[in-house]
């Protein structure tokens, strides 16, 4: 722990330390180090095929890294117990089981954790479904599925976030809306890292970022020192994906 | 136990799940009424009670194994449409331990096979009795039990070995088509070799029909019974391994 010069006490709570994933002839992450504090948003921005959800699979164990590793709290994912209950994450929004509803959804995740269902019925209030709650899953826009998702991740009150491009599908409410809750969540002095290849969202949303192009690491900075007065963060992000690819 | 909670709920959520055992169900019960109806009707006046107990037995689990193959459907379903819809990156960074998923679905889904043979079996044990009141079947004589063991486990045995399928080959087509291959076409197939009866000692179906009485023994009844078994526990721990990776 250090005391940043402004802000409150802030924790390294995600290490990614030479992490490197290669599929067969690709490198789909390439020596990648950086490390995600708690108390803000991190934004985890790069192109499509950048390397952002094979990276966010290894950091959760889905996947095992070539080379190097990542840890929360100093300890490997796949050694938590109760492991809802340190991180929540939300993957791809869509790998749900029509068949179900969404309550019921829940209630298994909470079952695996050993977690009350008691706090369900009140996510999906907090997410906007609490009148689709009942409803089987099938009948779900895609943004129905992003808000059922980040109420999956936030089921066992967890200290930090994994949010994969969760403003996918969401309408302009949506997204201010997810935009709200997150930073109300870093503001709670938890740890946020959310992808997103949108620049403009991530510039209203994150306090730092984590910039990668072809797996490897090109920029690390707070927002305020990336984009300058006078340039826009689409600009910063071309220049650095443009200087990345040579 | 958390885990085969989540799994449980998993199962009984889904009305595919009860779609299946409903239909399993009902089938095996009108196949095993009509079955035991014609059995009883061939039995000669001078049948001992002893006798027609027992005969009421392996009629109901002849109907018995007549579900497996949709509750070896289930136990595919059960993995491969996690595979499918992407839910089982959800169920492994809710419980990492990969090993510890596919055990907790096997202890539901044998759970659920049993209690599925007992749908079938009690009534079809009942009507049995009723049908063949004139003879005055006994009480379950000793020589049952082994009929009893060996269909509940044939029942269990394809589920799991289906869920294995699923976890191994992670597509619900091809892993119906092993099971089908395994359960119903190879026994065939041995048939017409000259080695059939090393392959049919091997293979899972001979022993269970031996065990419920359809086939001349070929081996002794705790060979049967220990390769049935195998067939349920030996592909899950292959799947268990290769998970790892």
């Amino acid at each position: 722990m250090w005391k940043t010069p402004f802000g409150p006490i802030v924790e390294r709570v995600i290490e990614v330390n030479g992490l490197t994933r290669r599929f067969k002839r690709t490198l789909a992450v390439d020596d990648l180090s950086f490390e995600v504090a708690s108390g803000r948003v991190t934004g985890f921005l790069g192109p499509n095929g950048a390397g952002k959800t094979t990276t966010m699979r290894l950091i959760l164990g889905l996947d095992r890294p070539t080379a190097g590793q990542a840890t929360l709290g100093g300890r490997p994912y796949r050694s938590l117990r109760r492991p809802l209950t340190h991180v929540g994450a939300l993957l791809d929004a869509t790998a749900v089981h029509g068949g179900r509803r969404a309550e019921q959804h829940l209630r298994w995740l909470a079952s695996s954790n050993g977690l009350s269902a008691r706090r369900i019925g009140g996510l999906l209030e907090l997410v906007g479904l609490g009148e689709a709650g009942g409803k089987r899953i099938s009948g779900f826009s895609l943004g129905m599925k992003q808000r059922l998702g980040i109420a999956a991740a936030l089921l066992g009150d967890p200290a930090t976030l994994l949010l994969d491009e969760p403003v996918n599908g969401l309408d302009p409410e949506g997204i201010r809306w997810t935009r709200q809750l997150l930073r109300s969540l870093a503001a709670e002095g938890r740890t946020v890292l959310v992808s997103s290849h949108l620049m403009s969202e991530m510039a209203l949303t994150a306090d730092h970022l984590v910039v990668i192009g072809r797996g490897r690491l090109l920029a690390d900075a707070p927002i305020s020192e990336l984009v300058r007065p006078g340039t826009s963060l689409e600009d910063v992000f071309m220049e650095l994906v443009s200087e990345g690819a040579r | 136990m958390n885990t085969v909670n989540a799994e449980w709920i998993k199962l009984r959520t889904l009305r595919s799940t009860w779609w299946t055992m409903g239909i399993a169900v009902l089938v095996a019960l009108v196949l095993t009424a009509l079955g035991a109806g014609a059995v009883i009707s061939r039995w000669d006046p001078g049948q001992a009670p002893g006798q027609a107990a027992m005969g009421i037995v392996v009629a109901v689990y002849v109907g018995v194994i007549l579900a497996q193959l949709p509750l070896g459907m289930l136990g595919v379903m059960t993995i491969s449409g996690e595979h499918a819809s992407g839910m089982i990156d959800t169920t492994h960074v809710a419980t990492p331990a990969k090993s510890r998923v596919l055990l907790a679905k096997a202890v539901v889904l044998a759970g659920f096979a049993i209690i599925g043979s007992l749908f079938i079996a009690v009534p079809g044990y009942l009507y049995g009795r009723a049908v063949a009141a004139e003879f005055n079947p006994s009480a379950l004589p000793a020589d049952a039990w082994p009929v009893i063991g060996g269909g509940t486990l044939m029942i269990v045995v394809t589920t799991l070995l289906g869920l294995a399928l699923g976890a191994l080959l992670r597509n619900g087509a091809a892993a119906m088509a092993a099971l089908m291959a395994i359960v119903l076409l190879l026994p065939f197939v041995a048939r017409m070799l000259p080695w059939g009866d090393w392959a049919n000692v091997l293979l899972p179906t001979y022993p269970a029909l031996q065990l419920i009485e359809q086939v001349p023994d070929i081996m002794p009844t705790w060979v049967a019974f220990t390769v049935l078994g195998g067939w349920a526990v030996v592909p899950l721990i292959i799947a268990a391994l290769v998970g790892r990776r």
